[in-house]
């Protein structure tokens, strides 16, 4: 079976999500990136359910699934609220507070 | 191998109510707020906040007698159990969920927002504590932590209109997805190469001879540093100073003591039951995040001029000490295990009264600014006092309960009788004496320094604060001089863990 | 080859048939039609009408709201799937664990109706 192929896919989306939250300025774009993440443990649960013989891979995914969109929904609702104060998303701007 | 191979006969569970009482009092009470909110939103208004506290104690009920009952239960194919580690950290959130809802009453309602929205996303989060109290399971523990960080997100922005507001919350959010996005990765690693998702199966796994797999230390790190986001551990603080400093100060003390509370409990069940076997990891890791957590958060706690800025770095630096047990979590044992839960319930007491005392002074001067504490005995005594006997008890000063926290962390340190628990003993005492610096400076501020404006009007304490602020002040006082109360609830938490 | 390749060959035959079909209608109908462009051909297309302003046009952030709340509730659909389709085994105990599951869910419907959030204004 396939299973390295599945896994390295798992981790090159892992680590372009990873770049994407670390390099890119808008917030959007930052969230894609988790998504990105987020779909990569996807693959690499379902991939070890199958190895491992276990419902529990399958499960585990349905339940990122739905708390993903429950995140982003939150996250884009903050990034509404930003955009609506300050009208631009850029996260390299959010620097009020420091020290 | 198909799908239903896979799932076999369907038979009904049975669901124990009993062990499931707590958090079925809290979800009732969230419901309840919620359609009350969509029957009459106006009408209704004044009696949320009552529904809330009613519903957190109403909660603490079961978790009492189910302590009387003392059995320990494990549910849903031993992903849930209620045993008496659960249960004294469930009574611990329910508290400190209390008090803050005590100190949150008058802001919220004074505050030109949603505040019905604000009871129940509390409450949501709250319950999410419970269940990561509970939580033996990687993916339980996960939704746990979801419904935990989910709602506190929207709390840290709550003041819509404050850009300052705005920025803590995502903030906030964006550093808490990222690190559970690198936690589930680890998990997705550890769940594949251990077969399960259960902890006692993780740790039966790891403990098994054969050399450990390189991919599985990956995911334990993952795991472990995800948590370290949540507890604000140097290197991964930087979001919690501006999230406290811009969210609305309840919040920030919910979030500086209950979801910090709960990434602990959460590391506990990693570190001394799924990990164990990788100490070789785990010991480590945790050596160098003690270490630099608490010295970088005393220094920069030292050059703060804001008040709940400089609580915020106290936190940070607070949990550092709380990490000390993990580094020696198995040359020490149950010792480590009980430092850790013992040091957090001290520490959300009196982290909470501090936080109740800023609030009350904050109705007044509407600063928070650490100048704006001068002279604060010449007007209001009492809150003085309690303020003066919150910061000496973070800064460890017998007979007041952070004395007693300090001293277990150290003994856990020592008890390792080796020389990294050697170094790390040094280390807290070191910036135990650092700490004295910064608290010291607020107790100068408020018995020795003239009032700012010569403002001298008395402060008004509302009876909420006044109830939150004297609860934490006794607990304070009470663990300190009796410490074998807490030591107790320390050894019945490690009865069974270990 | 395993089973799991063998799925994917039907998918890459279809796949190939599919482009081969489509590419070949295009191209004959490329090859024998008359061309003659101007401009009025050339303007987007906007159901008759003369079209109003440029191409990219940024939507309503009003959609936004209904966007989030159809993605939270589509979302939830993957707790009902596996649900309904062993439904006769799970029997009354699954019936009742999912009416509670959807009474949440409604509730949560319920306010943001009574918010608002669904009026279009």
């Amino acid at each position: 079976m396939l299973v390295n192929q599945f896994l390295i896919l798992g981790a090159v989306l892992f680590c372009t999500g990873v770049y994407g939250v670390l390099a890119r300025r808008n917030a959007v774009m930052v969230l894609m990136s988790i998504e990105l993440m987020l779909n990569a443990v996807n693959i690499n649960l379902l991939t070890f359910g199958l190895v491992v013989g276990s419902i529990s891979g399958q499960v585990f995914a349905l339940f990122t699934i739905a708390i993903a969109a429950a995140e982003v929904g939150v996250g884009l609702a903050l990034v509404l609220l930003i955009y609506r104060n300050r009208s631009n998303i850029d996260v390299e701007e959010l620097d009020l507070m420091h020290g | 191998m198909t799908l239903a191979a896979v799932l076999g006969a369907f038979s009904r569970p049975a669901v124990d109510w009993h062990a499931l009482a707590p958090e079925v009092v809290l979800l009732g009470a969230i419901l309840v707020i919620i359609i009350l909110d969509v029957i009459d939103e106006e009408r209704f208004r004044t009696f949320i906040p009552t529904v809330a506290g009613f519903g957190l104690l109403g909660a603490l009920v079961p978790v009492l007698t189910l302590a009387v009952d003392g059995t320990d239960r494990s549910l849903f194919g031993d992903a849930y159990a209620v045993d008496n580690a659960a249960l004294v950290l469930k009574a611990l959130f329910l508290i400190a969920g209390y008090v803050v809802v005590l100190i949150s009453i008058d802001y919220i309602r004074d505050g030109d927002y949603y505040e019905n929205e604000y009871y129940s996303l509390m409450l949501s989060s709250l319950l999410g504590m419970l269940l990561m109290a509970s939580a033996r399971d990687l993916i339980a523990m996960f939704v746990a932590l979801e419904l935990l960080s989910i709602p506190a997100y929207m709390l840290a922005a709550w003041r819509k209109g404050s850009q300052k507001s705005n920025e803590a919350g995502i903030k906030y959010y964006l550093m808490g997805v990222f690190a559970s996005a690198v936690m589930l990765y680890g998990m997705s690693l550890v769940f594949g190469l251990s077969g399960s998702t259960n902890f006692t199966a993780i740790r039966d796994a790891l403990g098994g001879s054969g050399d450990p797999i390189p991919l599985m230390t990956i995911g334990i790190l993952f795991v472990l540093l995800g948590f370290a986001f949540k507890v604000s551990a140097v290197p991964f603080h930087t979001w919690a100073p501006d999230t406290y400093e811009g969210a609305p100060t309840p919040v920030t003390a919910f979030l500086a003591v209950a979801s910090k509370a709960a990434g602990f409990v959460a590391l506990l069940q990693l570190v001394f039951v799924a990990f164990v076997g990788r100490d070789d990891v785990v010991q480590p890791l945790f050596w160098i995040l003690a270490t630099l957590t608490m010295t970088i958060g005393n220094l920069l706690a030292l050059r703060q001029e804001n008040i709940v800025r400089m609580l915020a770095y106290s936190g940070v630096a607070q949990a550092g000490f709380m990490l000390v047990p993990f580094a020696v979590s198995t040359d020490s044992g149950a010792v480590a295990f009980q430092a850790v839960v013992i040091y957090l319930i001290i520490y959300a007491f009196m982290n909470l009264g501090a936080f109740s005392v800023v609030m009350a002074v904050a109705r007044k001067t509407g600063s928070g600014q650490i100048s704006s504490y001068g002279g604060l005995f010449s007007y209001a005594p009492g809150l003085a006092a309690a303020m003066t006997v919150f910061l000496s008890s973070l800064a460890g000063i017998p007979p007041l309960g952070g004395w007693f926290a300090k001293f277990v962390v150290f003994r856990a340190a020592l008890d390792a009788g080796n020389i990294s628990g050697a170094i790390l003993a040094v280390v807290i005492a070191v910036n135990s004496v650092l700490a004295f610096g910064y608290y010291g400076r607020v107790m100068k501020e408020m018995w020795m320094n003239p009032v700012p404006d010569g403002d001298e009007t008395p402060v008004r304490v509302t009876p909420s604060i006044a109830l939150a602020t004297s609860l934490t002040l006794v607990a304070t006082i009470a663990f300190g001089v009796f410490p074998q109360i807490v030591a107790r609830f320390g050894e019945l938490s490690s009865q069974l863990a270990l | 080859m395993s089973d799991l390749l063998r799925s994917y060959l039907t998918i890459a035959i279809f796949s190939g048939a599919a482009i081969f079909m489509a590419g070949m209608m295009l191209g004959i109908a490329r090859v024998l039609r008359p061309r003659h462009p101007n401009r009025e051909k050339l303007i987007a297309y906007e159901s008759g009408v003369d079209p109003v302003g440029g191409e990219w046009v940024q939507s309503q952030v009003r959609y936004y709201i209904f966007a989030v709340l159809f993605v939270l509730f589509d979302v939830e659909a993957v707790f009902l799937f596996p649900w309904a389709v062993r439904l006769e085994t799970y029997g009354g105990f699954g019936l009742v664990e999912m009416i509670v599951f959807i009474g949440i869910l409604a509730l949560g419907l319920a306010y943001a109706w009574r918010k608002g959030v669904l009026r279009w204004s």
